[in-house]
């Protein structure tokens, strides 16, 4: 019998260590276990994995990870939504919540050693990526060429302002930005994400690279194209897919799509395996 | 495995012997008409337990995945939580449960309690739980119209995952057969006899015999999973079988062998909250939508596809080992579009033989 202290359906109580705003309605939950052990267990989460967070009395709901692991801290970025994350959203430093996890498969980012990485995000699609960007800088010289192309509505709305101010900075990454509309202090690039691959000066590799691709579905689909023109083949293009759950852990149903559980099979899917699940992004 | 006669009359006392021991038996009763349904059994109405009734629509499958049931008891206190998992451990037996029914708990037990996770919840109840299996052999009271376990083998007498099974001989004697440790050790009371090779010969000529009266439905699987798996369905045969469908979830209700659940917290106190799971239905239009009201399963074809699939595709019948439809009929006798499961079966094979037409010989 399955010891009780293993129940796969029990949330672990974390504190809200601070809150910092990210963009309009978005904003960043710092966090940490109540029980050191615990805290040490979740820390060897892959980039790409999520976790099932409950405010109690409001529900329980996935969120992806945007920390990497060989960061020190652990926090959710979350926009307000629905029921659950306007309850997170209501929560104060010190505040008690649950989380359990990590689950999901994750990139497998020790495949891509020496490959150049492609980071295309929209939006809040930077959440989940911003993960791998971060782990992909900690073990730099595994990796060939890192590109980052990243774009907002507007630059209001560029999240993690601080990493992309790193970013931009670094020598050791190539890192894109654009807004679909200028505020009258913007300088740079204006158009949606994909028409940063044909700026003057971007080169983006073909061979030997992985494409990560995050974002709102239509900036997905004209993404996809793009890259697929390119050259770049359909198994070399990652994303990860967000579904409706209740568990976690292959249970409940909700994000079953083609033949696979998005939580335990997923939600890091190849294009190549999204394309044969059948389904709307 | 051993087998035992008993007399018809000694039937209930297996339920005595079982209560004695300190489980809770439930056993199929009727209500008015066709309604029939399970229930506890008590000393008030022991006398009424049916034997040979139409199988009740709700399934026995509440009895190890309640309609709604609790997971976990969180009480608020100085400024932190108290989280405590609530088990429900009750040893309980399920008397006279259908063939197909048997089936639909082992397909739970391969999808709750397989693979990498399982489920603590699922787990106790199953320990706890005991299977007196009841073969089907009277034509009019057992097999309804729906019925079609043949096509889907599973009954109408089960061959393993129950801990005893009884079998009317229809002659004022049924037989025991013993499908575990547990079965056998009932086995050993006194109300049971050995049993003679002509005793078998008859259960196995009643077999053969009910096998023949199953009525007009039936549900050709092999060549629809093939057809579902090779992904060769028509987007218009999903959509005319969408088009039927009212969307009440009804069919996911009754079924056996539907998982899918959803999670709520609710308020139990006025500093307690108490998370449920209760169950859900695919065919409903919130089954998938996302805070933000994204929905990638938009229309109701896209649902329907979704319960049919799951059921019928080769990569689930291989992941759980067990084909998630046990032919209870149950489906096809409560939807009012009469898109049950043998319907859609023959629907898809009706489009796909059309489609794969082969042009006539000339002469």
């Amino acid at each position: 019998m399955t010891p009780a202290s293993d129940n796969i359906y029990l949330p672990k109580l974390a504190v809200l260590d601070r809150v910092q705003d990210e963009i309009p309605e978005v904003k960043t939950f710092y966090w940490h276990f109540e029980d050191p052990d615990e805290q040490r267990r979740f820390k060897r989460f892959r980039p790409g994995q999520f976790a099932q967070v409950s405010v109690f009395g409001a529900g329980e709901f996935p969120l992806s990870l945007p920390p990497s692991p060989t960061e020190e801290e652990t926090f959710f970025t979350v926009r307000r939504v629905g029921t659950g994350t306007a309850a997170l959203h209501a929560l104060k430093p010190g505040d008690r919540f649950g989380v359990r996890g990590p689950y999901g498969n994750g990139f497998p980012m020790e495949d891509y050693y020496g490959k150049n990485l492609v980071f295309v995000a929209g939006g809040i699609g930077l959440i989940p990526l911003r993960s791998c960007i971060v782990y992909a800088m900690a073990h730099r010289q595994r990796y060939g060429r890192i590109q980052i192309f990243y774009g907002a509505k507007r630059q209001s709305e560029l999240m993690y302002r601080a990493d992309l101010a790193q970013w931009e900075k670094s020598a050791d990454i190539e890192c894109h930005l654009t807004v679909d509309r200028a505020d009258p202090t913007w300088k740079g690039h204006v158009g949606v994400v994909a028409s940063l691959f044909q700026q003057p000066g971007v080169e983006v590799p073909v061979d030997n690279t992985i494409a990560f691709v995050c974002g709102p579905p239509v900036m997905f689909r004209f993404v996809i194209k793009d890259l697929l023109d390119m050259g770049l083949p359909g198994h070399c293009i990652v994303s990860t897919l967000e579904r409706y759950m209740k568990c976690g852990v292959g249970k409940c149903g909700h994000c079953c799509i083609g033949v696979a559980y998005v939580c335990t099979d997923g939600p890091v899917f190849t294009y190549e395996q999204i394309k044969k699940l059948g389904e709307d992004i | 495995m051993k087998a035992r006669l008993l007399a018809a009359a000694d039937v209930l006392r297996i339920v005595d012997l079982l209560r004695a021991r300190g489980y809770e038996v439930i056993a199929p009763f009727r209500g008015r008409g066709r309604d029939t349904f399970f229930d506890t059994v008590t000393d008030a109405n022991r006398d009424r337990i049916q034997l040979h009734l139409p199988n009740p629509y709700y399934p026995p499958k509440r009895y190890v995945l309640p309609h709604i049931e609790r997971l976990l008891r969180v009480r608020q206190a100085d400024g932190t939580f108290r989280i405590e998992p609530t088990f429900e451990e009750t040893r309980r037996v399920l008397f006279g449960i259908r063939s197909c029914d048997v089936a639909g708990i082992w397909h739970l037990d391969r999808f709750y309690l397989g693979r990498e996770f399982r489920d603590p919840y699922y787990e106790r109840r199953r320990r706890n739980l005991l299977l007196v299996n009841m073969v089907c052999t009277d034509p009019e009271l057992d097999i309804g119209e729906e019925c079609f376990c043949p096509c889907a083998d599973t009954g109408p007498a089960a061959r393993e995952h129950f801990d005893l099974q009884l079998m009317d001989l229809h002659d004022g004697r049924f037989m025991a057969v013993a499908g575990s440790a547990a079965g056998e050790e009932l086995l050993a009371e006194p109300i049971f006899r050995p049993v003679t090779a002509a005793d078998v010969e008859k259960r196995r000529a009643i077999l053969a015999a009910v096998r023949n009266r199953f009525k007009t439905t039936t549900s050709w699987f092999a060549a629809t999973v093939r057809y579902v798996s090779q992904g060769k369905i028509l987007d218009k045969t999903w959509e005319e079988i969408g088009n039927r469908c009212l969307e009440c979830g009804g069919c996911t209700y009754v079924c056996p062998a539907c998982t899918c659940f959803t999670v709520s917290d609710r308020q139990a106190g006025p500093d307690e909250i108490e998370r449920v799971r209760i169950w859900d239905a695919c065919a409903l239009g919130g089954f998938t939508r996302m805070a933000g009201g994204h929905n990638p399963r938009r229309a109701v074809h896209d649902r329907r596809n979704r319960r049919f699939f799951r059921k019928l595709a080769h990569y689930f019948i291989q992941r759980e080992l067990s084909v998630a439809c046990m032919g209870c009929g149950r489906c096809a006798a409560v939807c009012h579009g009469d898109v049950g499961m043998p319907s859609v079966v023959e629907m898809i094979r009706r489009a796909t033989a059309e489609t794969e037409k082969i042009a006539p010989v000339a002469p």
